[in-house]
């Protein structure tokens, strides 16, 4: 790249790594493949609205919140796992599957809470 | 096993020091002892785990779709019973997802045997539940119904 050189910035030589495996695309690739998936669940709950009012909204916009907050994560996270496997050495993400996990649990529990609970308007 | 041991000369035992990235106490006391894997392994384990979490969504999206969209198709008691089982199966899934993503994680930094993947004959039996009984809706509901 003609980038300029003098800007020892950010994201410039830890993006790098060897990886013939390609690890770190593919991790990212999937995080963005499920936030893909959020956003499709998060469509369909405004399908629900027209019956069921603000609540499925609500849901909707939660579940677009959290794509959001996967997409500015996305290069943090590639950056990390890139010099991770240049440095032979990387820490588990914790917090970001700990959040997902329960993220969908609570999603679904709210989706069965209209279909069993709320009244149709 | 606990990581308290000090024959390790890997990094992880109580303390985060060496980690430039920092890890909450929390975190560590979920991992439990041992070693760090090799990268690769533990980017490995959380495609699986992103798997599975999509596994959820679709069927979370199912459910939402069966409600949501087949009001002609099927009489309502069907359709909420579709709708339930497949987001509770959902749930099921995005939280035993997490559980496994840490247990196999827990095993690779001990160097142990990963756990066999109970999600499997769960989701098996969960979709040939909801398929059979999609089965037998269509071949004995009257034609013509709508």
């Amino acid at each position: 790249m003609a980038g300029p050189p003098a800007t020892p910035g950010r994201c410039t030589a830890p993006g790098l790594h060897a990886d013939p495996g390609l690890q770190p695309e593919r991790t990212t690739l999937a995080w963005n493949r499920t936030l893909l998936a959020l956003v499709v669940c998060g469509a369909l709950f405004l399908r629900w609205v027209p019956r069921h009012g603000a609540f499925p909204l609500i849901l909707s916009a939660l579940t677009a919140i959290l794509a959001l907050v996967i997409v500015a994560g996305q290069a943090r996270r590639y950056r990390r796992s890139a010099r991770g496997i240049s440095s032979g050495r990387t820490s588990a993400d914790v917090a970001a599957v700990a959040g997902t996990s329960a993220a969908v649990v609570l999603t679904a529990a709210a989706a069965l809470l209209v279909v069993v609970a709320l009244p149709v308007r | 096993m606990g990581g308290s041991s000090s024959a390790y000369d890997g990094p992880v035992t109580s303390s985060s020091e060496h980690r430039p990235e920092g890890r909450g106490a929390w975190a560590a006391r979920l991992l439990g002892g041992g070693v760090e894997p090799d990268p690769r392994f533990t980017l490995a384990n959380e495609r699986t785990f992103l798997a599975w979490i999509r596994t959820a969504l679709a069927l979370l999206a199912g459910g939402i779709a069966v409600e949501a969209f087949t009001p002609a198709a099927f009489d309502p008691a069907l359709r909420t019973f579709l709708a339930v089982t497949l987001l509770v199966l959902a749930m099921i899934m995005a939280l035993a997802a997490g559980l496994r993503w840490l247990r196999v994680e827990r095993a690779m930094r001990r160097r142990a045997p990963l756990p066999l993947p109970l999600l499997v004959p769960v989701l098996a039996a969960g979709g040939a539940l909801i398929a059979g009984a999609v089965l037998v809706v269509v071949l004995v509901a009257p034609q013509g119904g709508g």
